[in-house]
């Protein structure tokens, strides 16, 4: 049975191909479509082949002002998150203070609450604060919900690493700020990092909370979803190619840096 | 290397301790420390051994005391601004730097410019001068430990604390790096503090060792002082093997201590016996396996006069080379244990054979009758 043992010995890479298949196939479906010259408003069927969209991107009304307003708050709120999320993912792992434990599982909440409760709650307490709901309202909530991740992602990281390390810089003449600087926080920053852009993945996309939250502020999630009732334009197939593209670029990148590195040490 | 004459290297511990809690890390504690000296602390896990080099280094509080550097009293100094620096157990270099600037580290944090000659120097030094631009996950075992006393040294400190350097590796690179740090010492004059818990790299290594046991320094003198006049059972245990009896001070003459055990008599000079000696009292009576000779009982009659004997019979042997060791089992002592270098062996000394065991009195010691026996043995450092 030739076959059988062809399978056999491929299956592993045949599984790996069919589940990135998997994966993807909801990319290549937008990237197709970003091509496409829809008849009518909907953007559903393949018609023809057109660059019409990639040309002139920012060609519906508001939707360029959207994805910027969401860039702003993405950006934003992954400062803010990953600052207050690195702080207190230090604090837990290196201090030992009065409800600590506690407050270690409560920073697992956000993440496993429904997002439409916080996001119904939020809103009352905004409310109740009598806050003009809009960007402000928007980044706070953004830098709620991040911050559990960001929590996670460093404090991984914090704990393997050894405390001895600080100590050595501390022998070495590098005083607390130093020690900091120069290992502490070089060494924590993959964490960091990861943390970062799960943030910034998590902030952009949000819509359940943001949409509660935003009043008559439209980010661009809120925009696709509100197209969607009237038609979709091509340009937000494009958008999301857009996205994608830098998202591979920046793994790409990375994964050279780390090629190149390895082989200027062999 | 400059030698000052005002103590520039003696580290001074004056009454210090360390308590955790309830918990006694260190019981107060005087240690002098001479400038350019290899000086070890020998003990098992927990004894505090640690924790004093901790205190020295500043990474560690004292509840009590003070550390002085030779004039300059360092007691509450933080370690960045203390002139010593430590090679880390496993020896905590930067993941995130290469070996080069690992080495560098302590020269840059004091705003030192140009610092390439001096790493590149310091490299050589430890044989590693090819690996500089390696990451420390890229080198073995000892080159890491290598760079670990580099970086430490290219500070100059006035003392270099080495917290267990060797503990990580294996044994035959173990002996190497002993030599290795010996050289580098003697090269450059450094007053190093060894922390180890093992006895042989104390010894190796070290011009002074002191034995500490449960936060206190049992004894303190040079490998061979310790070795051959122990005043504690913890330290005839811990350092090598030593054979104790129970005995009872019969009379002194002169100089010398007569003993009754097991209805036999031996003497130890007054000089090496630790305890108090009033007659009727009890005193531990030590020799070490390698001086003891044995004869077969039927040889009894050779035995010269003067020499301490004992009789037994042997309860086991095993050949291991150089030496056969052998366990006796005698009426003062269970399990006696006589090494023999392995020349013109007895044929008859087999195990069952009836023997004289003997030695010259000289090599005798004595110790307190009111310690543990067994203190400082496997059977307690397993329980550490």
């Amino acid at each position: 049975m030739p076959f059988v043992n062809w399978l056999k010995r491929h299956l592993v890479v045949i599984a790996g191909l069919v589940t990135l298949g998997y994966l993807l196939l909801p990319n290549i479906v937008v990237t197709v479509f970003s091509f496409n010259k829809p008849k009518g408003r909907f953007n559903y069927a393949w018609q023809q082949f057109s660059l019409d969209a990639w040309k002139d991107p920012c060609g519906v009304a508001d939707m360029c002002g959207s994805l910027s307003l969401s860039l702003q708050i993405a950006f934003w709120a992954t400062l803010g998150a990953t600052a207050l999320g690195t702080m207190i993912a230090f604090a837990l792992v290196r201090y030992r203070f009065r409800a600590r434990g506690a407050v270690n599982s409560m920073i697992f909440l956000p993440m496993a609450m429904p997002e439409v409760v916080m996001a119904a709650s939020l809103l009352t307490l905004f409310l109740n604060m009598g806050a003009q709901l809009g960007f402000w309202t928007i980044l706070i909530a953004h830098i709620m919900f991040c911050l559990s991740f960001v929590v996670v992602a460093v404090k991984a990281r914090v704990m393997s690493m050894d405390p001895r390390l600080e100590q050595a810089a501390q022998d070495l003449y590098a005083g607390p700020a130093q020690t900091f600087l120069r290992v502490t926080l070089p060494i924590a920053a993959p964490g960091i990092a990861a943390g970062a852009l799960l943030s910034f993945a998590l902030s952009f996309d949000d819509f359940i909370i943001t949409n509660f939250n935003a009043g008559s502020t439209v980010t661009f999630p809120m925009f696709v979803w509100g197209s969607a009732q009237r038609g979709t334009p091509v340009q937000i197939n494009v958008i999301g190619t857009a996205m994608f593209l830098v998202a591979v670029l920046f793994v790409l990148a990375s994964m050279l840096i780390t090629h190149r590195r390895t082989k200027q040490k062999a | 290397m400059t030698t000052s004459n005002d103590g520039g290297g003696d580290v001074r511990l004056t009454g210090i301790s360390k308590t955790y809690g309830s918990f006694t890390a260190v019981h107060p504690l005087d240690l002098t420390v001479p400038q350019g000296s290899f000086f070890a602390l020998l003990g098992a896990s927990g004894c505090g051994k640690t924790t004093t080099l901790r205190m020295i280094a500043g990474l560690e509080e004292p509840s009590g005391g003070s550390v002085h550097l030779g004039d300059q009293e360092v007691t509450h100094l933080p370690p960045y601004k203390r002139p010593v620096n430590t090679v880390f157990q496993s020896y905590a270099l930067f993941p995130h730097l290469d070996i080069f600037e690992n080495v560098a580290f302590g020269l840059r944090r004091r705003g030192i410019k140009s610092v390439k000659k001096q790493v590149e120097s310091m490299l050589e030094l430890v044989q590693l001068g090819e690996q500089a631009r390696k990451k420390p996950h890229q080198l073995s075992g000892g080159q890491q430990q290598r760079v670990a006393v580099a970086r430490a040294l290219i500070n100059h400190p006035k003392v270099l604390l080495l917290d267990e350097p060797l503990g990580a590796l294996d044994l035959k690179l173990r002996r190497q790096m002993q030599l290795e740090l010996k050289r580098i010492q003697t090269e450059v004059g450094i007053t190093f503090v060894h922390v180890t818990h093992d006895q042989e790299e104390a010894m190796t290594m070290a011009d002074t060792v002191a034995v500490m046991n449960a936060g206190r320094v049992e004894q303190l003198g040079s490998p061979s002082d310790l070795y051959e006049n122990p005043t504690t059972t913890f330290v005839a245990n811990f350092l090598g093997t030593s054979n104790l009896i129970e005995a009872e001070v019969d009379t002194r003459s002169g100089e010398d201590i007569v003993l009754r055990a097991g209805g036999g008599k031996l003497v130890l000079p007054g000089s090496r016996c630790s305890a108090p000696t009033t007659a009727g009292g009890k005193v531990l009576v030590g020799v070490r396996p390698e001086k003891i000779s044995l004869a077969h009982a039927d040889e009894a009659g050779a035995v010269p006069e003067g020499r301490n004997r004992i009789t037994g019979r042997i309860a086991d042997s095993s050949f291991i080379g150089v030496s056969t060791q052998y366990v006796i089992d005698s009426p003062v002592c269970p399990e006696f244990e006589v090494y023999a270098q392995n020349i013109d062996r007895d044929a008859r000394l087999v195990p069952g054979a009836e023997v004289v065991l003997h030695w010259n009195p000289a090599h005798t010691f004595g110790l307190d009758a009111a310690q543990a026996i067994d203190a400082g043995t496997g059977a307690d450092e397993a329980a550490a």
